[in-house]
């Protein structure tokens, strides 16, 4: 069917209330930031301009400084805390879509009241806010925990998690885990019985099932889980706010800091963008998988 | 219904839906019409919280019917900076800001001249101490003191250090017995900082940095920030700074750790309330001493209200009031301590409540905040 | 799904456009029976659970407990004395009930506003093919991939341009800006689901546009809108940054206040507080579990 001109227009009107919403609110904002960060002081930025310490400013419109950014990379605070945060949401990406697989593979494989159970509590995290969450994870794996004090009870000295980056880690795991299982359960759960079924017939191993049957036709959720979680993560504020420690920092941290604690509103902008670029990378995966899903089942 | 005309109604709900929030949005302000209604914005620990709420603002309410005094606090002052801007932002504008009364970031906006600085208004100003009223700038007004004291557990700890060596002497013979809070997160926390900062600091550079703001004389505390790094594997689980000054608090009062940094009000009125166990004590160190002032009220200078806001601080300010703020959170009263009853004099004792070693001007502490989080953890 | 098994074996077996809602809770009778057994022991299967277990509901559970405990000694695994006098803490407090009541303000509104905006465009892109219709989608997307704090700062300066700080409207905003990826998406995915042959029966039986839509898109696509509705309400529901950022010191709603009270009253109390602010979010989503668990979320946020 040709959709007629009048047609399209009309769907791209319909579509149009939320594109503006976030074009206006998002995207605005996002580029005044972007001039604030390269020095830009005049206009939206003044307010801030005048409140904030230690700027990199230009005086003309068409002139822009890479001053802020020079010193925000120089900074070994930021350095470090970069790595750490890149490697925490690399951490919390795989050992999330590890587990995701897991259940889904359970739930695919059996209809246990076991598999019925892992479906179930995999979920839960999401009925519980964040705020809450991190703080339950920090009083559970504190000095004077359960974890410890069952240590404790059986003679053992377990490890002090709360106000570390394991406590951090947990915290993203617990908090991304429903999201990841949905989607990789989903995506398992389409694979057709007929095609495992042959391959069983044909004397394939259950591995070489999922290897070679199952994980490639499950591939373009389980990207887009493990998209999810690694941008929520890259810019996550709440759970290393309460159970992270002094030092390192997740940037989503440093960032709250650095506008509010510390008056330096302009490398705050600086680390936001910094943080954007990284997970824009992220979103480039997803996009590319959700096309190739699209092209090869003839949808483009 | 034709395509068209689905979309058009589509198109045109959410605009309505829009204006008709504008509309109800813009009565959200500060300032209400006859001039019945303030708001105080204020920003510290739960027992500042409850000392407005419970006490202060009832009483004035009490004695002034018809009015209503509306209180909007922010834990911890982390937004400071925020609320902040949103002010200068108002006074620029000319619009009415969120507060009439700030109890926040009071002197820096006093400097910044977004205070009215009438303060002949307020009668009881007469026996505030001249340099602490001075100290505030132009339009603020103190209302309250306190200091930062050194509180221990004497069933662990039965010869408490005096002076400033001795305690970083203790720390290091003590491993994991003690923490403070990250500065950016309470005051008790920034006290011990500034502190360990001042044993490097020259007498002159420190007055000009308590009153200005001079960056190139932060090169003073490089000696300090190495001090306090090395304490890390010395403090609380190698190098945990909790955040705020009550989870300090709360590490002490559950034996995690045996010593402290507190402010004095709420580790007496912690205390009382049995959050803090009755064993505790806490003391002054000297030499130097841990640091305190006084905390400030002022009048927003766009508030289209300051008649109302005067008198609710010069209620503040009167001897009854005062002897509250005295009783219930421990506060060091700013007026003169013969203006209140006997009782309550006694209480006070020995200290000397106007004059407290002041801490730095609120630029440098910001610059505090953040060369801290800089040097010290993780390092 | 009768092409499926024909698809290569590279290939999703996502929904089409003429294919029936809910792939993903396809019965699956052929693989039934099989495999568990042999695939993990049945010990290892209760070790998985009941790590799993300790893991997801543990720290609740401690946490839970605490508030009804006079205190807890390290490392008993039992408070030391049973009370409920921090539920009366909590519920004296004068501010509690106001934040409680703007809370499910502005989720309701939040929810309300979001779909209003955003079920037309749901529908426009799964019914429409109009120019960069992905590009948009994608845009869409977009929205979280910039940090959130990051973005409140971003907005502060438009903000008080615009006067919407300290406003109702301006925290809705901020609210309604966290809910257009899901009430977007997930609607359209449940649009796209309904199979277009009975739009078209319908039509064929003189039904107009209009009342196809109601009659029979509408109802078919209701459990993915609802997901979203109550996904909108719960985002906007705990949502604190923004809130505070920008609705201070006019609008303070329950999840701002936990972030206080969390780190600075005795952890009893913080307990309480979470019981409460969680009830609400445990009971919707319970409500929609099925939904949820069965692929309308899943489904939502594969692009096409």
């Amino acid at each position: 069917m040709k959709p007629s001109r009048r047609h399209r227009l009309g769907g791209l009107a319909l579509a149009s209330p939320p594109l503006i919403l976030v074009a206006v609110f998002v995207g605005f904002p996002i580029l005044v930031a972007l001039a604030y960060s390269l020095g830009q002081v005049g206009g939206l930025n003044s307010t801030i301009g005048t409140i904030a310490t230690e700027q990199s400013t230009v005086d003309a419109w068409y002139k822009v400084t890479f001053g802020a950014y020079r010193t925000v990379f120089a900074d070994p605070r930021f350095q470090r805390d970069l790595v750490v945060t890149v490697l925490v949401t690399l951490a919390t990406t795989v050992i999330v879509v590890v587990l995701a697989w897991g259940i889904a593979l359970y739930v695919r494989l059996s209809d246990s009241w076991v598999a019925k159970i892992l479906s179930a509590l995999a979920v839960v995290p999401m009925f519980i806010p964040v705020v809450i969450a991190s703080w339950a994870i920090l009083t559970f794996y504190a000095a004077d925990g359960f974890l410890r004090s069952i240590a404790a009870h059986v003679g053992i000295e377990a490890p002090i998690w709360g106000y570390t980056i394991t406590a951090v880690v947990i915290g993203l795991v617990w908090t991304n885990l429903p999201f990841a299982t949905l989607m990789v359960v989903s995506g398992v759960q389409g694979v057709p019985d007929a095609l495992i079924e042959a391959a069983r017939d044909a004397g394939a191993s259950i591995p070489r099932t999922v290897v070679s049957i199952i994980a490639p036709m499950a591939l373009v959720p389980t990207v887009i889980a493990g998209t999810f979680t690694a941008i929520g993560t890259l810019g996550a504020f709440t759970v290393p706010y309460f159970t992270g420690p002094n030092a390192p920092k997740m940037l989503g941290v440093d960032l709250a800091d650095y506008f509010q604690s510390f008056n330096l509103p302009q490398s705050s902008v600086v680390m936001a963008i910094v943080i954007f670029i990284v997970a824009s990378g992220f979103g480039g995966v997803y996009v590319w998988a959700n096309y190739r899903s699209a092209a090869s089942s003839g949808r483009v | 219904m034709r395509p068209t005309t689905v979309v058009a109604a589509a198109c045109l709900a959410p605009l309505a839906l829009t204006l008709a929030a504008c509309s109800s949005g813009t009565s959200g302000g500060a300032a209400t019409a006859g001039g019945t209604s303030i708001t105080v914005a204020a920003s510290d620990d739960t027992n500042i919280q409850d000392l407005f709420q419970k006490v202060l603002i009832p009483d004035f309410e009490k004695k002034y019917p018809g009015t209503s005094v509306k209180l909007v606090f922010d834990l911890h002052g982390t937004n400071d900076q925020a609320n902040y801007a949103k002010l200068a932002a108002a006074t620029a504008q000319n619009r009415a800001p969120a507060m009439d009364v700030t109890a926040s970031s009071v002197p820096k906006a006093a400097a910044a001249g977004l205070l009215a600085t009438d303060t002949s208004k307020v009668t009881n100003l007469a026996t505030v101490d001249q340099k602490v009223l001075a100290a505030g700038g132009p339009g603020a007004v103190p209302y309250r003191a306190s200091s930062v004291l050194l509180a221990y557990n004497p069933a662990k700890v039965s010869n408490p250090p005096k002076t400033l060596v001795e305690l970083l002497a203790w720390i290091k013979a003590n491993p994991g017995r003690f923490t403070y809070n990250s500065p950016k997160t309470g005051g008790s926390g920034g006290a011990f900082v500034t502190t360990v900062l001042d044993s490097n600091v020259p007498a002159a550079d420190r007055d000009t940095m308590t009153t200005g703001y001079d960056k190139a004389l932060e090169k003073d505390w490089d000696p300090g920030w190495a001090t306090l790094a090395g304490l890390n594997p010395y403090v609380f689980q190698k190098g945990v700074y909790p955040n705020g000054n009550n989870q300090t608090l709360q590490l002490l009062s559950s034996g995690q750790i045996d010593m402290a940094p507190v402010w004095s009000d709420q580790f007496i009125s912690g205390k009382a309330a049995g959050t803090i166990p009755a064993t505790m004590m806490a003391q002054q160190i000297t030499d130097p001493s841990f640091t305190g002032g006084a905390s400030y009220l002022g009048v927003t200078k766009a508030s289209k209200n300051q008649d109302l806001a005067w008198k609710f601080i010069d209620f503040v300010l009167q001897p009854e009031e005062q002897a509250k703020v005295a009783d219930k959170i421990a506060g060091y009263p700013a007026i003169a301590l013969d203006k209140l009853p006997a009782a309550t004099q006694a209480k006070f004792a020995g200290a000397d409540t106007q004059n407290l070693r002041p801490g730095y001007n609120s630029d440098h502490a910001t610059d505090i905040n953040n060369l801290w989080d800089q040097n010290v953890p993780g390092k | 799904m009768t092409s499926l098994p024909t698809l290569p074996a590279t290939t999703t077996p996502t929904t089409s456009d003429t294919t029936a809602p809910s792939t993903a809770a396809l019965p699956r009778t052929a693989g039934r029976g099989r495999g568990p057994a042999r695939l993990v022991g049945p010990v290892l299967s209760v070790a998985f659970v009941i790590v799993l277990g300790l893991f997801v509901l543990g720290p609740l559970l401690w946490l839970g407990v605490r508030a009804f405990a006079t205190n807890w000694t390290y490392p008993n695994l039992m408070p030391d004395g049973w009370t409920l006098q921090w539920w009366n803490t909590v519920f004296q407090d004068p501010n509690l009930q106001s934040s409680v009541v703007l809370s499910f303000q502005f989720a309701f509104v939040t929810m309300v506003v979001s779909a209003v905006l955003c079920l037309p465009a749901a529908y426009a892109f799964s019914r429409f093919d109009f120019p960069g219709r992905r590009v948009f989608l994608i845009g869409l997307f977009a929205t979280n991939a910039f940090p959130r704090m990051g973005l409140f700062v971003a907005l502060a300066s438009l903000f008080y341009a615009f006067n919407l700080m300290s406003t109702f409207l301006g925290v809705v905003i901020v609210h309604v800006l966290g809910t257009v990826v899901f009430m977007t998406w997930i609607p359209a995915a449940a649009f796209s689901a309904v199979p277009r042959s009975y739009e078209e029966a319908a039509r064929d039986a003189g039904a107009g546009r209009f009342t196809v839509l109601r009659k029979v898109t509408l109802p078919l696509a209701m459990p993915g809108i609802t997901v979203a509705l109550i996904m909108s309400f719960l985002a906007s529901f705990d949502e604190a940054q923004g809130t505070y950022l920008v609705g201070n010191p006019e609008y303070i709603t329950m999840p701002t206040q936990m972030y206080s009270l969390v780190l600075n009253y005795p952890p009893q109390v913080a307990a309480v507080f979470s019981i409460l602010l969680a009830i609400p979010s445990a009971v919707l989503l319970l409500l929609v579990r099925k939904h949820v668990m069965g692929g309308q979320l899943a489904e939502g946020f594969q692009i096409r």
